[in-house]
């Protein structure tokens, strides 16, 4: 916690030149090694309660990622994520309840969903912009019937429990902390994994075919494949999200991917921050826990209070809640620059024209 | 990287993890992680001047109806208690009842969460609605030992004590439903042939389960034809022509699905069938489906009910729906006539909790289950004659008798025997 | 030798023939210019090569058949397309929009060379180097959609309309660091072009588009001052 009150202390004092923060070396990896202490370290220490919870943001951080792979870096339009995420989630509970392995049924629960995203997207893809968003709407509009009628492998409108993944004795652990490190591990594999792919050749061709997609054809990059690509990428982290889902909620039924879920995973999408990988963390965080929230203050007004809270959060930060830091340095650097000058007030507007033109170069610098 | 950031990692993974197996070692030794409430010493929610009950149910969204409905009636019923001062228990202390309801709408997922976040402030969960929301998070209630009792799912699965041990379904399953009909018609003089249609799923297969258990080896009732729809169909017309055409005087009806419901009481009429109807307690309300689908063209309607309907002029003078009504209004949060039974139903919970209070003489969860399930014929009140809460009865939900009611162009009426 | 031909192209959006038969010879390190009213195909003549419209007729490039291709493909064979309305990306910054432009390529360390050169084409770039493209000038995102294209290393570039919408003098500025372009990389051009003078600057011959059809076809030398290029910048 060292590191943190340096933090607060810098700007005042170091000079412009000094390198900043989170470019010096030692930041560099002692950032990282200090999170994965704390991740290693918290569920062995946090409640039960916070540990479930804990869990369940993991699970929704997932789904809103690879929501924002296809719709944050991608720029297309999908309302149905939470059918992949519904998919995998049968996967895995129909396997479980046959008594498959385990690590197979990850594989399918990864790969059934994939493959039904690549399908869709094959057809879908070659259709422009809104029309992709109507297909994806059908997802979970056909899903939850398809979900009541396969009853065979879907356990019909009752839905389907599966415990699993008991806690091996030898960790010692309770089960909220074995849940949250399988999730802690599945979920930081794939937050790391799609991290490289959306910063890496990819991530760039996924973002000249959000920007532009003629530019792109001239670029050479078939807006079609990356959209494809980005679909089917989309709909795997969803298949992970399933499984996990089963891992900590063990219980699925059709209601779990009924369409309002999903414009729910598209709002947390938003307000986490799209294109963002930290803000599919906080989409996650919201999804979980501004119901929790609500339901404290008053639980006759969850969906009032939950319609209020978005508008504030899109009001105040339209970017998203990954967009809180930028905006917190805008407005220090502005109050900062308003109140120097502030005893000769000859000369405000020029200031402040110049210091809010000046950010605009310094924001993009962690992007580049 | 460079071989001294690795090996630095590497350190610092070795400290982490030797912090990790100190902390597992002392951690959170003493909390007992959930199920352990044996002994004599008192469990969570509950000291010895209150008791708190959890609810997850819909609040918001499509079935945000019944669901608030779930919580109003049990709400007023405690409220009302309260203010006399409390439930006498049968250790001999008097406990407020408080009840801490949280929105789930009808999303499984939500409706673990708010049991997670409630399983440990609450002595017991109860009133509930919906069957999906019930499931997902019965096994970690069993996991937990932590009664999760009369909740409003008609699904079979809660009122089995061998699967589930913490768990008993308030409403009548769906062969009850069945059953009561198939009894009814059974026991008529004349001969009959029924014409079946079912929703393909739990909900279908149940009432036609209990409908023939009841009619079976019974001499005068033949069944003359038998289909199903699905109920994402948006039409059973036909289904309706084929049965029609059975020459059937008896249609047995099991569909959940109130615009169906509507369109086959007119596609009947309009290819001149016009046997007697059975109708699942959900989708024969007389005014949003009766009348509607011109139900007084067919000599009977029947359905089947356990409470007393506020609305129906027979029961304005009643002494239980006054009482009911007031307090509905005063501790319920619920100004307005109740829109759905599950108002009253959730009033019968909280009678039927007080019964199982009073038999308790620890307070523990263990000794409540036992005690909850030794009710032997408690009419509740709101209940109709002949029905009552029976809660020791293998593979049944506390209540599980029904009784046939006919419609009379307005509402209903009980009837012994089927015209 | 010939790298671009075109031989009676045509094309149509839906019911509306565009192209009725254009032809069209660029050869290697040459410069052409299209030159046309509103509506007479100059763009699309630009679209049917990089493939972004169906169409009828050849077109080869290089000697092989590259009608039908996909756009993507069509610049994996190094034709890079300046769209009218330049078409950057406005929310990367320039210097992302000339990486993005070296997408295909793998030889990083020449990248880094061709993002200088590209700088010191359009001096204007390099002061607005970490701005959003958005928040650049008309001109400045015309600059940026040449050198986009350049960063692709192409081996033709189709121009559309690089001056539309800019002050003279800034127009002047662009078409004299594509000409510069032109001698100092010999990289082959089609130029679509209002301003006949404008374009009569960088191309070595061009033809006149009339409704979907050449009407005339010339040097730069010749073209110049004929009464028919006159009648095509009327509209008449």
């Amino acid at each position: 916690m060292a590191s943190a009150s340096s933090v607060s202390s810098a700007p005042a004092s170091s000079a412009p030149s000094a390198p900043p923060f989170r470019q010096r070396p030692w930041v560099r990896w002692a950032l990282p090694l200090l999170l994965l202490v704390v991740l290693v370290v918290a569920p062995l220490v946090l409640s039960e309660g916070v540990n479930e919870t804990l869990a369940r943001i993991g699970v929704f951080a997932v789904a809103v990622l690879g929501l924002n792979v296809v719709m944050g870096y991608t720029g297309q339009v999908s309302l149905g994520q939470i059918f992949f995420l519904g998919v995998g989630a049968y996967v895995t509970a129909y396997g479980v309840q046959n008594d498959w392995n385990i690590v197979g049924v990850f594989a399918l629960a990864c790969l059934i969903p994939a493959v039904a995203g690549l399908l869709v997207a094959l057809a879908a893809a070659r259709l422009g912009g809104l029309a992709i968003a109507m297909v994806t709407i059908a997802l979970p509009i056909v899903g939850v019937p398809l979900a009541k009628r396969l009853s065979e492998f879907t356990g019909g409108s009752q839905g389907l429990s599966a415990r699993f993944a008991e806690t091996p004795e030898w960790t010692g652990l309770y089960d909220d902390q074995w849940q949250l490190y399988v999730v802690l591990v599945i979920g930081g594999l794939v937050f790391v994994l799609t991290r490289a792919l959306v910063r890496g050749k990819y991530g760039r061709a996924f973002a000249i075919v959000r920007g532009n997609e003629n530019v792109a054809s001239s670029m050479g990059i078939s807006p079609y494949r990356y959209k494809v690509l980005a679909f089917t990428i989309a709909s795997l982290i969803g298949g992970v999200s399933g499984f996990l889902y089963m891992l900590v909620i063990q219980y699925t039924s059709p209601e779990t991917m009924s369409f309002g879920h999903s414009i729910e995973l598209l709002a947390a999408m938003v307000i986490g921050g799209a294109g963002s990988i930290v803000g599919s963390l906080l989409g996650g965080a919201y999804y979980v826990l501004i119901p929790e929230l609500t339901n404290q203050v008053d639980p006759n007004l969850t969906s009032l209070l939950q319609g209020a809270i978005l508008l504030v959060v899109l009001f105040l930060l339209p970017g998203g809640l990954a967009s809180l830091p930028r905006a917190l340095t805008r407005g220090r650097r502005r109050t900062r620059v308003g109140r120097g000058p502030a005893a000769t007030p000859s000369t405000p507007s020029s200031t402040t024209g110049s210091a809010t033109a000046e950010p605009a170069p310094t924001e993009r610098q962690g992007h580049a | 990287m460079n071989k001294q950031f690795r090996s630095r990692t590497a350190r610092g993974i070795a400290v982490a993890s030797a912090l990790a197996l100190t902390l597992t070692a002392c951690g959170r030794g003493d909390e007992g992680g959930g199920g352990g409430s044996r002994g004599g010493s008192a469990s969570p929610g509950i000291t010895d001047d209150s008791v708190t009950l959890g609810i997850t149910t819909p609040l918001s969204g499509a079935t945000a109806g019944p669901g608030t409905c779930t919580v109003a009636g049990v709400k007023a019923y405690f409220g009302a208690k309260n203010a006399e001062g409390g439930v006498e228990f049968g250790d001999g202390k008097t406990r407020t009842v408080e009840i801490e309801a949280l929105d789930d709408a009808y999303d499984p997922q939500q409706a673990k969460a708010n049991y997670d976040q409630l399983k440990d402030d609450v002595f017991a969960m109860t009133a509930g609605l919906g069957t999906p929301t019930n499931r997902a998070w019965r096994e970690a209630a069993i996991a937990d030992e932590v009664p999760q009792v009369l909740v409003m799912t008609g699904d079979p699965l809660f009122s089995d004590p061998e699967e589930s041990p913490w768990q008993l379904g308030f409403v009548p399953i769906y062969q009850n439903e069945g059953e009561a009909m198939g009894e009814l018609l059974a026991s008529s003089t004349g001969e009959h042939k029924v014409a079946i249609l079912s929703q393909n799923d739990d909900f279908g297969e149940g009432y036609v389960e209990g409908f023939k258990s009841a009619i079976e080896g019974s001499d005068n009732i033949e069944i003359v034809n038998e289909l199903t729809y699905e109920a994402t169909d948006t039409s059973v017309d036909a289904q309706i022509t084929e049965l029609a055409s059975s020459g059937a005087d008896v249609f047995f009806n099991a569909m959940s699905v109130t615009p169906l419901m509507i369109s086959a009481l007119q596609k009947a009429q309009q290819v001149n069938w016009t046997p007697s109807w059975f109708l699942p307690s959900n989708t024969s309300s007389p005014g949003a489906i009766l009348e509607p689908g011109g139900a007084a063209a067919y000599p009977g309607i029947y359905s089947v009910a356990f409470s007393k309907t506020p609305a129906a002029p027979a029961f304005a003078d009643n002494e239980d729906v006054q009482t009911y009504l007031a307090a509905l209004k005063e501790h319920g949060d619920y100004p307005d006539p109740p829109a759905f039974p599950h108002c009253q139903w959730s009033w019968m919970v909280g009678a039927t909790l007080e019964q199982a209070f009073a038999e308790m003489t620890e307070p523990t969860r263990e000794n409540f289950m036992e005690a909850l399930r030794s009710i032997e014929g408690f009419e509740a009140p709101l209940m109709l004659p002949d029905t009552s809460v029976s809660t020791g009865e293998d593979g049944q939900p506390a209540v599980s008798t029904v009784v046939v009611q006919k419609y009379n162009g307005k509402g209903y009426d009980t009837v012994e025997t089927f015209e | 030798m010939t790298l671009l031909e075109l031989e009676g192209v045509t094309a149509s959006y839906g019911p509306v023939q565009v192209l009725d038969g254009v032809s069209l010879s660029v050869p290697d390190n040459g410069a052409v210019g299209i030159l046309g009213a509103n509506g007479a195909g100059k763009t699309t003549t630009l679209r049917a090569i990089s493939g972004t419209v169906k169409t009828g007729g050849r077109i080869t490039f290089d000697g092989k058949d590259i009608r039908g291709l996909r756009p993507d493909q069509v610049a994996a064979l190094g034709i890079a397309h300046v769209p009218e309305g330049r078409g950057t990306l406005g929310d990367l910054t320039v210097r992302e929009n000339l990486r993005v432009g070296a997408y295909l390529r793998k030889d990083s360390k020449a990248i880094e060379q061709d993002i200088d050169y590209c700088l010191d084409l359009f001096p204007n770039l390099q002061e607005r180097i970490r701005s959003n493209a958005s928040a650049l000038s008309g001109g400045e995102q015309q600059m940026l959609a040449v050198g986009r294209a350049i960063m692709s290393k192409p081996r033709l570039l189709l121009l559309d309309e690089a001056s539309l919408g800019l002050a003279p003098s800034t127009a002047k500025n662009v078409y004299d660091a594509i000409r510069r372009l032109r001698v100092e990389s010999g990289i082959a051009m089609v130029v679509v072009e209002q301003n006949a003078n404008l374009a009569f600057t960088l191309v070595d011959s061009a033809t006149v588009l009339e409704v979907g059809r050449n009407v005339l076809t010339g040097t730069s030398a010749e073209l110049k001052g004929m009464d028919e290029i006159r009648r095509a910048y009327l509209g008449g």
